[in-house]
């Protein structure tokens, strides 16, 4: 590759300066750039100006609502902190009362189990004497059936006349 | 006032404008280069010179305008802040919010570029300085210019689509209907000839009626010609980014959902 300066001077022929006016068409660059200067500034410039205006419009509506926004979080930290510290209340209150409401219940329940067995324990008594009376009464009548029994067959005038002697005998004792 | 200087350049002229050849006035030129041999080719060396002055121009504008950002924009800042909202809204209008953002650099690249140059062109009175040959202008009239440019923007509508959607993005051949394909194709290849003999045809057209008119008449006349140029100019730069940018929308759409 070339460098750069032989490239420039191997074509021939040369820079310089054409300073002819008609040639350069130089006036009517130079009116056509004084027109621009006169009213492009006019005519961007406004856009440029209506577009800064929009942006520090919004900047400051940020601003302002950034203020707002602090000054209800700072609120609303502050009442964050306050149910806070009512919901810890609320917490220990509660604690307290189910702590008293578990120890009622296990009073409760203990009496109530105590009520519970002694009614158990009388019924089983009941129950029992019931049970020996039930037991007395059939005993007898199995015994009077038995002795019934044994009278048909054991029973005769002798020994009727001698029972009822000894019967007689027994209540004159009495 | 010299005699033409080359007459053959005169010839050129005098078949577009009934005048006797030996009119004494300034000449005019088309179609002449200041060559640059790199290697083995040849480059049009006013192109790159008057590239570089618009190149150097933006960045020392994008450099001073922001080298001191300030919340409230003032003066240059808020100059390029409005210009920067101007080619996002034309890149979020043609691409769609999902992509744009990628894009914005490349459209806004072309979008100043081709404005500073066509007002370059336009308003630096560039003949001032005399080369060896041809002479310097917009290097938005040189055709080389806008090819690059234009196949530029065919290569990142490609790049857009393959890379965001694979190789999906051929389904964009056969929407609506498989018909369509041939015209797609041939979409490919009209779509950078479009934008760049567009650009070209009317910057070079801009300035040939100026410099004809400047030639015809050297005072006045010429003064609407230059600021219609102006106009059109403006314009030109605006359609060429609009088309780039929508030709990449068109590449990212997603058509069915």
């Amino acid at each position: 590759m070339t460098p750069l300066n032989t490239l420039v001077f191997a074509s021939h022929g040369s820079f310089g300066l054409n300073l002819d006016p008609f040639q350069t068409n130089i006036i009517n660059l130079a009116i056509v750039i004084a027109i621009l200067v006169k009213f492009l500034p006019g005519f961007l410039g406004g856009i440029l100006q209506r577009r800064r205006e929009v942006i520090l419009a919004e900047l400051k509506d940020a601003e302002e609502s950034l203020v707002h926004a602090s000054a209800a979080l700072a609120l609303a930290q502050q009442e964050l902190s306050s149910s806070k510290a009512k919901a810890d209340q609320i917490r220990i209150d509660g604690k307290a009362r189910a702590q008293a409401i578990r120890l009622e219940g296990d009073h409760r329940t203990i009496q109530e189990m105590a009520l519970l067995k002694q009614g158990a324990d009388s019924d089983v008594n009941a129950e029992v004497s019931r049970v020996r009376d039930q037991l007395r009464r059939e005993a007898a009548r199995l015994a009077i059936e038995k002795a019934l029994v044994s009278l048909t067959t054991k029973l005769d005038s002798q020994s009727q006349a001698r029972l009822i002697d000894q019967s007689i005998s027994n209540l004159g004792n009495a | 006032m010299s005699p033409p200087r080359r007459l053959s350049d005169t010839a050129y002229l005098s078949q577009m404008l009934p005048l006797p050849l030996a009119l004494p006035l300034a000449e005019l030129e088309v179609g002449q280069h200041l060559y640059w041999h790199l290697g083995n080719l040849k480059i049009h060396g006013q192109v790159f010179l008057s590239s570089w002055v618009v190149i150097g121009a933006l960045l020392a504008l994008v450099f001073v305008g922001t080298r001191k950002l300030e919340r409230d924009p003032r003066g240059l800042q808020n100059f390029l802040e409005f210009l920067w909202d101007y080619i996002r809204d034309l890149a979020r209008e043609q691409i769609g919010e999902k992509a744009y953002r990628d894009w914005l650099p490349f459209i806004g690249t072309l979008f100043l570029f081709i404005f500073v140059s066509n007002w370059g062109g336009a308003l630096l009175p560039w003949k001032l300085i005399s080369l060896p040959h041809g002479e310097l202008g917009a290097p938005t009239a040189d055709i080389n210019t806008t090819v690059a440019l234009a196949l530029l923007v065919s290569l990142a509508y490609f790049y857009a689509g393959l890379s965001r959607k694979g190789f999906r993005y051929f389904e964009y051949y056969v929407e609506p209907t498989p018909i369509m394909v041939p015209f797609k194709i041939v979409e490919d290849f009209t779509k950078p000839l479009s934008l760049s003999f567009r650009l070209f045809g009317n910057i070079l057209a801009d300035e040939l009626v100026v410099a004809v008119l400047a030639f015809l008449v050297p005072l006045v006349v010429p003064l609407p010609a230059m600021l219609l140029g102006l106009f059109t100019s403006a314009i030109q730069a605006l359609i060429f980014a609009t088309l780039a940018a929508y030709y990449i929308g068109e590449a990212v759409h997603e058509s069915h959902h």
